[in-house]
């Protein structure tokens, strides 16, 4: 059996890898650039911010309550969602209290792992994206690619044929064009729309204020056309105190798209002000489970601390070569190799494999603006694939049980070092030994030497007193 | 049969239960994200000024450098807050109509929109907008240009500053030059669902 | 990566050797270099005939019981107080990081921490536990140096590049994109082989962007798999190991 993501990673046309490259190289090297041009010392505010998100993790026994109790107490409806069917189950319940139809969405990826889409149009909702890049996925029936840039992987010919698909206007690939004309087309349905869908990338238990970061001003339109919020923020996004927004909100935006500040960052507490002419009525968080408390309880919790930046995905070489769909989940890159198996619950042998596409580098862990130890917590993925017998964990990979006796037993090891100079004279391109045949596609193995290192250092002559002249040079 | 909140609740508390030891919550000072070679001069305008060109913002210094603009880039027709109006529909030409109510049906004729900010944020080029400040919430976000209005005393140095001083209100919004996208193939485009122009007057 | 607790050889600069199982197989030179530098410095070399491997290539594997039963083997094997250095950062990352994961939660986890404060990286020994801020002896060469990923978050790294850059002849060339991976990853290399390839053959690009005469890393893991895809294609670099830079360099000015 291979590795699915080796596989797909060698599906990928030419043109789509490069594009991949080039777009995160190059966010990734601006990122770098500004934290450090910014920043006396970005790497202590990236453990802070770890340990800030860390504590909030830890206490979420209060902090859940506590964020509740504040929510309504600034007018803000309540609701809790334990699976993904609680969660579309809530949304429901609202839009059919409000004979609502109509929904206008920003960007929200509780709303992809709960398959919201697909769940209300079955009970006659229309629910349009309204971000650039998730509209263009949505319109191609498509996924997103990366967390930040769900569109990395298409081209604007692609994107100008589905526009013509759509009825958007003829084909026009020019990227204003068509960016002109998903303004002109999604501004009638904001205004026609009765709810606006939103995420959260945090909510602070000190003030209740739901914190939205984005560029194209989608968020605003949802929240100024329609007459009521609702939010689907998962059960980690809460930060402790609205002093800790200085620094998150410091650190998201140069990660995520090397900007200082996104263009917009609202800061919600609750339906609009009665003076205000335009907004929401009525405001709703439903705060989502969906796995997250599976995960609080595994050694990997870590992971919780995730703001969303895209930042490990951008640096990664191996998302690099891969691309986002490689992932099979609606997580990709070194963030999605831990949430995303570990969100499937039960079905964590289905991503098994994810934990083990790595090389481990630690360049993720390096860039993450809430630091994360993600290779560590590849490691006890893999511990995990390994103990459940996930056959995706083990597949293409070299047993270890032999090599476990042959390193615990010295005199055996040294034979075999001796015994392995066999492998010079042997035709190793044609022996039936998996591993062997993946390296040697494409690299040549060294010579075998074992055994040579230990002669040489039985027969070294007593340089002791050499040593102690040396000592007195250096 | 419990509730998703009781289910939520019971299993966090299972989850931490084990712990041996929680992560306290750390102090930080402010002076972290300070930016290096910051300043803090006594007049704010001109480094907000300054940011907010370099975010693709245009700060308009005076009424009149308003009027200029708006002439100069053949604005005629613009929503504004009926407060400003008061004060400053005597700089206005006959030739640029201001209308004080927005007609929802109508959204695209105004071409403009002059609404007054709550302040503004001198270390990133941000206009503070806010529910009880704004006027038309439609108003500030509809119109491909948008003026937020603001005076030298609404300008706070830096980020923990603006977010120390929060204020009750609904719906604050940070706005950091004109709306954007890159999804296109990494290709900036500016002027996607909110304003393509942002500018900022100060009164 | 927590550091602190590593504890610096006595006046008698007495250290045992983990020649590493790839050094042990394939890269004997590598090892004897080890030896022919530490000595030069004044260190008396134990070197535990018993000693295998650290237990990295199964931990990486997720077979974490195999794994434990190879790190219990090499605390015994290397029992005493004596530093312990290792001319790879990846196999001194595994004691120092990698075991104290994978021991959180057995019994013998004191031994494995008291063998993980022991364990150093060479360059990082010789630099920092020495104290040696300049090498002697000459090597002409442009050099580009990989340093590996292991050594993230430790000072070996910087150790090695300093000691590289100090020697008299050498000219350091900067290497591009030096935070990707090379592409090996230990089994990764073979579970993974295309995309493996496929970062080894970007590396190798930036290794070569300036003409190196050598391309240096303090991992023969790295350069084994670079050398490995570079030979393939046909044209092979010349890796060499930090060990034998510094070794050759002292003979080259006749100081062994």
């Amino acid at each position: 059996m291979r590795q699915p993501l080796d596989t797909f990673s060698t599906t990928l046309p030419p043109d789509k890898r490069a594009s991949v490259y080039q777009s995160t190289k190059a966010t990734h090297e601006k990122r770098t650039k500004l934290l450090f041009d910014h920043f006396a010392d970005p790497n202590r505010l990236r453990e802070l911010a770890g340990e800030i998100k860390q504590h909030t993790l830890e206490h979420l026994d209060t902090y859940l309550p506590a964020v509740e109790a504040k929510l309504q107490s600034n007018g803000v409806q309540v609701h809790w969602a334990s699976t993904a069917d609680d969660a579309n189950a809530a949304v429901l319940k609202i839009m059919r209290a409000r004979g609502a139809t109509k929904i206008v969405k920003s960007k929200t990826m509780v709303s992809e792992e709960i398959h919201l889409e697909a769940y209300l149009k079955k009970h006659g909702i229309e629910s349009l994206e309204t971000d650039l890049g998730e509209f263009i996925v949505q319109i191609d029936h498509d996924h997103p690619s990366h967390i930040v840039r769900p569109i990395i992987h298409k081209n604007r010919r692609e994107i100008a044929q589905s526009f013509e698909r759509e009825g958007l206007g003829v084909y026009n690939d020019d990227p204003q064009t068509i960016t002109r004309r998903a303004r002109a087309f999604l501004r009638e349905k904001y205004l026609a729309a009765d709810v606006g869908l939103t995420g959260g990338n945090f909510i602070s238990v000190e003030s209740g204020r739901l914190v939205l970061v984005t560029n194209e001003g989608n968020s605003r339109f949802c929240l100024a056309a329609t007459k009521c919020h609702i939010a689907l923020v998962g059960i980690e996004k809460l930060v402790p105190r609205d002093r800790d927004l200085g620094l998150l909100l410091n650190l998201l935006a140069r990660s995520a798209t090397a900007q200082q500040l996104t263009v917009y960052t609202e800061f919600i507490t609750g339906p609009k002000s009665p003076t205000q002419p335009d907004g929401p009525e009525e405001m709703h968080v439903i705060f989502v489970d969906n796995g997250r408390t599976d995960v609080l309880a595994t050694e990997c919790r870590d992971i919780l601390r995730c703001i969303r930046c895209g930042a490990c995905l951008n640096v990664c070489p191996v998302y690099r070569q891969a691309s986002g769909h490689a992932y099979r989940s609606v997580y990709p890159g070194p963030v999605g190799a831990v949430l995303s198996p570990l969100l499937a619950g039960k079905k964590f042998p289905e991503l098994a494999d994810l934990p083990k596409a790595s090389s481990l580098c630690g360049a993720c862990n390096e860039v993450c603006p809430v630091n994360i130890p993600i290779p560590d917590l590849l490691l006890r993925l893999r511990d995990k694939g390994k103990r459940e017998h996930a056959p995706l964990a083990s597949a293409a990979t070299p047993p270890m049980g032999s090599f476990a006796t042959l390193a615990t037993h010295p005199t055996v090891w040294k034979t075999a070092l001796t015994a392995g100079k066999l492998l010079n004279v042997l035709p190793t391109t044609l022996l039936p030994v998996p591993p062997l045949r993946a390296w040697e596609k494409n690299r040549t193995l060294p010579k075998w030497r074992g055994g040579e290192f230990r002669n040489w250092m039985k027969s070294r002559p007593d340089v002791r007193r050499k040593n102690a002249q040396n000592a007195q040079k250096s | 049969m419990s509730s998703s909140r009781d289910q939520i609740l019971s299993r966090v508390r299972d989850a931490l239960a084990p712990l041996p030891s929680r992560t306290p919550l750390p102090e930080w000072d402010a002076s972290l994200v300070r930016l290096r070679n910051s300043t803090t001069p006594a007049d704010l305008w001109a480094p907000f000024a300054e940011r907010l060109r370099s975010v693709n913002g245009t700060p308009l210094a005076s009424p009149l450098a308003l009027i200029s603009f708006l002439t100069e880039n053949n604005l005629l027709r613009g929503y504004c807050d009926p407060a400003l109006h008061a004060s400053l529909a005597s700089h206005f030409p006959p030739t640029i109509t201001l209308s004080t109510e927005l007609d929802r049906s109508r959204i695209d004729d105004y071409q403009f929109g002059l609404t007054a900010a709550f302040g503004a944020i001198a270390e990133t080029g941000t206009i503070i907008l806010s529910d009880n400040t704004t006027s038309s919430r439609l108003g500030a976000l509809a119109p491909w240009v948008h003026i937020a209005a603001l005076r030298r005393d609404q300008i706070f140095p830096d980020i923990p500053s603006a977010i120390a001083a929060l204020p009750a209100d609904p719906n604050i919004i940070w706005v950091t030059g004109p709306s954007k996208t890159a999804d296109v193939e990494g290709i900036l485009i500016e002027g996607v669902h909110g304003p393509g122009l942002q500018a900022a007057l100060l009164l | 990566m927590d550091l602190s607790h590593r504890r610096r050889p006595a006046a008698d600069r007495r250290v045992q050797l983990m020649a590493t199982c790839l050094c042990d197989a394939f890269f004997d030179d590598v090892a004897r270099a080890t030896v022919e530098v530490l000595e030069y410095l004044g260190c008396t070399i134990e070197f535990p005939e018993a000693q295998t491997c650290c237990g990295q290539p199964p931990f990486n594997g997720g077979d974490w019981p195999a794994s434990r039963k190879i790190v219990r083997h090499t605390v015994d094997t290397f029992a005493g107080d004596a530093p312990v250095v290792v001319p790879s950062g990846s196999c001194a990352a595994m004691l120092f990081h990698g075991a104290l994961l994978e021991f959180e939660n057995e019994p013998d986890l004191p031994a494995v921490s008291k063998l993980a404060s022991r364990t150093w990286e060479l360059a990082d020994f010789i630099v920092n536990a020495l104290g040696v801020t300049s090498w002697p002896g000459e090597y002409k060469a442009t050099l580009a140096f990989h340093r590996s990923c292991h050594s993230r978050g430790t000072p070996s790294g910087e150790a090695a590049l300093h000691l590289l850059s100090s020697i008299s002849g050498t000219r350091v060339v900067p290497v591009g994109e030096a935070e990707q991976c090379c592409g090996f990853g230990g089994t990764f290399s073979v579970a993974f082989p295309n995309v493996s390839t496929a970062m080894g053959t970007l590396k190798l690009e930036h290794l070569r962007a300036e003409n190196p005469d050598v391309v240096v890393s303090a991992d023969m893991s790295c350069l084994m798999h670079l050398n490995g895809l570079a030979e393939k294609s046909g044209s092979p670099l010349r890796p060499q190991h930090l060990a034998q830079i510094l070794r050759d360099a002292l003979k080259n000015s006749a100081l062994i």
